[in-house]
């Protein structure tokens, strides 16, 4: 599904001039294929370097569980992406929220899913705190939520220290094991089982799904993404943009959250740490998969293109056994590589567009 | 169909989907915990996974380096690139199963929550043993070979009890207070305070100061700054600290008797030179070599007589009168431990 959405441009009046008649980029000039190319590149190159990276038990299951939860942490920058702000504290939200699931797991003995309702809800409050701090304020959400990170790492560690004495819930909630350890292969009707997917992966896609459809179709995200184009002429335009701030910040509490929910069930414990390396991949994923930092485009299915290369870029170093200053140096020039020759294409196809127009 | 038409029913479908697979369907079965044994030495492929870079686990290289040759292992091989976080590490051990690693001697980077990381392995079929730090609780391990932390911070306060003359205060630097391994390292220091009644006092326990060797500097200067000339000692059961105590001390040229912690260079260049009193070792080389060992023999076949045991790795108080000898005491005590893994602590049939 694409989900590339932009505000719709204003009509515009007819010139004196007729255009010629715009011409729609080559197949290969879109940016998500270009990921999808390096993508599958690379699959090639590692499962040829070392056959394990093909092993659907232990390697293509949990690649799939780690991409789940970094497709979810990019979706949570790409809401903030989308007005041209930044989430600083996306991983402590994170780690607030994923407290909230602990406890109520703990002390109330509530369900999987009221758990994971009630720390999504923390999130979204978490979130929307932030937005109205920098819509009432005006200062600059890297400010507001940079401050909002240093202040949640020490209630983080407090909220442990009172509740575990340590840094970690014990609790197990019943299926909180099946959304680690099971894929749908284990699940069968009569002779017929699923896919070798972890549990985890269609809560992913389900966010994925909501958030596209958001911006995509829904009044809503239109609204978010036209105040991250322009707030003046979307307040001009009647857009509440204030509030549309605030939700856009929630959005993005809501799906640190969900990610945090999903990183505690692939490790099986609700612990302080999580969260702590979402802050960079949250950006890397939407950035290379063609979000604008500068608000106002934002691309769901680049997101999750963007986590994917990532996690199979560390995936695959890592079967090689690569050293740990190796692995980072490669890691880097591999990213590196990715970014330059998805430039080089959008270059190429510039050019190809203007010389054919 | 409009597209908006297409995405609506697209999602639709998506959610009967979901929906039918998780409630129509049957699980095959619940999956149990595999059953290791029957390798031969030359089939045991071992891994020893730290948490991360740190001075203390480069002997593990080495030592996992002899293990594979006297003990005729398929191979073992030393990862360290978990980089102190245990999502990493978990990462880093499935990409070691899949490469066909099938025996693991891990030091979990969160002792809160590397149970889990445990009892996944031992789904697969895995022997797996906790190498230098036990998990907090009950371990899920087939058995954790570490340094009893809480012995090891009294017999350094006990050393630096001694240096300082029985009487004085003492401070003590550690690492991250939310771990349950430095709460009972604060308790072995505690311990040894109580025992001279009264006459030396516990002036702090200062934590959270061995994330690196920077932090562990500031907090040394300013504790030598607010409090030096009130402070008789400092017993160290953190490396980083160790090291910048040493330092600090030495440059200050206050009369504080200094006990650090293990045989970095850095240590044993300040216990010759004086700026360090005693310094307390552990037994790293025997948890790698004996832990290979170990895991070498529950993969033919034998169990643990006690599953989750756990075994004190040893260790020693090195001043500069035993300066030359400790290494054959770590030997002898290395060999010791394996002798008890044969005797006592393994049943083979």
């Amino acid at each position: 599904m694409k989900t590339e959405t932009a505000p719709e441009a204003p009509a515009v009046p007819p010139a004196a001039e007729p255009r010629p008649p715009a011409r729609a980029l080559p197949v290969w000039a879109n940016p998500r294929l270009g990921l999808l190319i390096v993508i599958a590149v690379l699959v090639v190159l590692f499962s040829s370097l070392t056959p394990a990276f093909l092993d659907p038990r232990l390697t293509l299951a949990p690649l799939q569980a780690d991409i789940s939860v970094y497709v979810v942490v990019g979706l949570a920058q790409l809401a903030v992406l989308s007005l041209g702000h930044m989430n600083m504290a996306v991983g402590r939200m994170a780690a607030l929220s994923t407290f909230a699931m602990g406890l109520a797991y703990d002390r109330l003995g509530v369900p999987l899913l009221v758990g994971l309702l009630v720390g999504l809800a923390v999130g979204a409050g978490i979130g929307a705190l932030a937005g109205l701090l920098i819509a009432k304020t005006g200062v600059n959400s890297f400010v507001v939520t940079l401050a909002l990170d240093f202040g949640l790492l020490g209630l983080v560690t407090i909220l442990y220290t009172w509740a575990t004495g340590g840094v970690s819930f014990a609790v197990q909630p019943s299926g909180l094991s099946a959304l680690r350890f099971d894929t749908f292969a284990d699940y069968c009707m009569g002779e017929v089982c699923g896919p070798r997917i972890p549990l985890v992966v269609p809560i992913a896609v389900a966010a994925a799904l909501g958030v596209g459809l958001l911006f995509r179709h829904a009044r809503l995200g239109r609204e978010i993404l036209m105040t991250g184009s322009n707030t003046v002429a979307a307040e001009l335009s009647g857009i509440p943009t204030h509030r549309r701030v605030v939700a856009a910040h929630a959005l993005s509490g809501l799906l640190a959250a969900l990610a945090g929910f999903l990183l505690a069930a692939n490790n099986g414990a609700f612990s302080a740490n999580i969260g702590e390396s979402f802050l960079l991949p949250s950006f890397l994923a939407p950035v290379l998969g063609g979000t604008l930092l500068a608000g106002g485009a934002v691309s769901v299915l680049g997101t999750a293109l963007g986590a994917t290369l990532t996690q199979v870029i560390y995936k695959g170093l890592n079967l090689l056994q690569f050293s740990l200053e190796e692995l980072k140096l490669y890691i880097g020039l591999v990213l590196l590589a990715a970014l330059s020759l998805d430039r080089l294409r959008a270059v190429l196809a510039e050019r190809r567009a203007v010389s054919s127009s | 169909m409009s597209r908006r038409m297409l995405s609506r029913i697209g999602s639709g479908l998506t959610v009967v989907a979901l929906a039918t697979t998780t409630v129509a369907c049957t699980k095959k079965s619940d999956t149990t915990d595999a059953e290791a044994g029957g390798r031969e030495p030359a089939q045991v492929k071992v891994a020893l996974v730290p948490g991360g870079s740190h001075p203390y686990f480069q002997p593990w290289k080495d030592a996992g380096a002899k293990a594979k040759t006297e003990l005729a292992l398929g191979d073992v091989t030393f990862n360290e690139t978990a980089g102190w976080d245990q999502t990493k590490q978990n990462d880093v051990l499935k990409s070691l199963a899949a490469q066909g690693y099938n025996a693991f001697g891990v030091f979990g980077v969160s002792p809160d929550n590397i149970n889990s990381t445990f009892e996944d392995l031992k789904r697969q079929g895995f022997p797996v043993g906790s190498l230098a730090s036990c998990p907090a609780g009950a371990n899920k391990a087939d058995f954790c070979l570490s340094t009893d932390v809480e012995v090891a911070a009294y017999k350094g306060a006990k050393a630096a009890i001694d240096a300082m003359g029985g009487q004085g205060n003492l401070v003590h630097l550690t690492g991250n207070k939310v771990d349950s391994n430095t709460q009972r390292r604060i308790a072995g220091v505690e311990k040894a305070v109580a025992e001279t009644g009264g006459k030396v006092t516990l002036l702090q326990s200062v934590t959270d100061i061995d994330k690196d060797l920077q932090s562990a500097q500031r907090a040394v200067a300013d504790l030598l700054a607010a409090k030096g000339r009130q402070i008789q000692a400092i017993v160290n059961t953190a490396y980083n600290p160790a090291v910048a105590s040493a330092e600090g001390v030495r440059q200050s040229k206050l009369p504080i008797k200094v006990i650090a912690i293990d045989d970095d260079p850095t240590v044993l260049d300040g216990l010759r030179g004086g700026s360090v009193a005693a310094t307390v070792l552990q037994n790293p080389v025997g948890q790698a070599q004996v832990g290979s060992y170990a895991l070498m023999k529950l993969s033919g076949g034998c169990t643990m007589a006690e599953p989750g045991v756990t075994i004190d790795s040893g260790s020693f108080v090195v001043t500069t009168d035993n300066l030359d000898g400790y290494e054959a005491d770590r030997t002898s005590t290395t060999e010791a431990l394996r002798k008890k893994f044969d005797g006592d602590l393994l049943k083979c049939s």
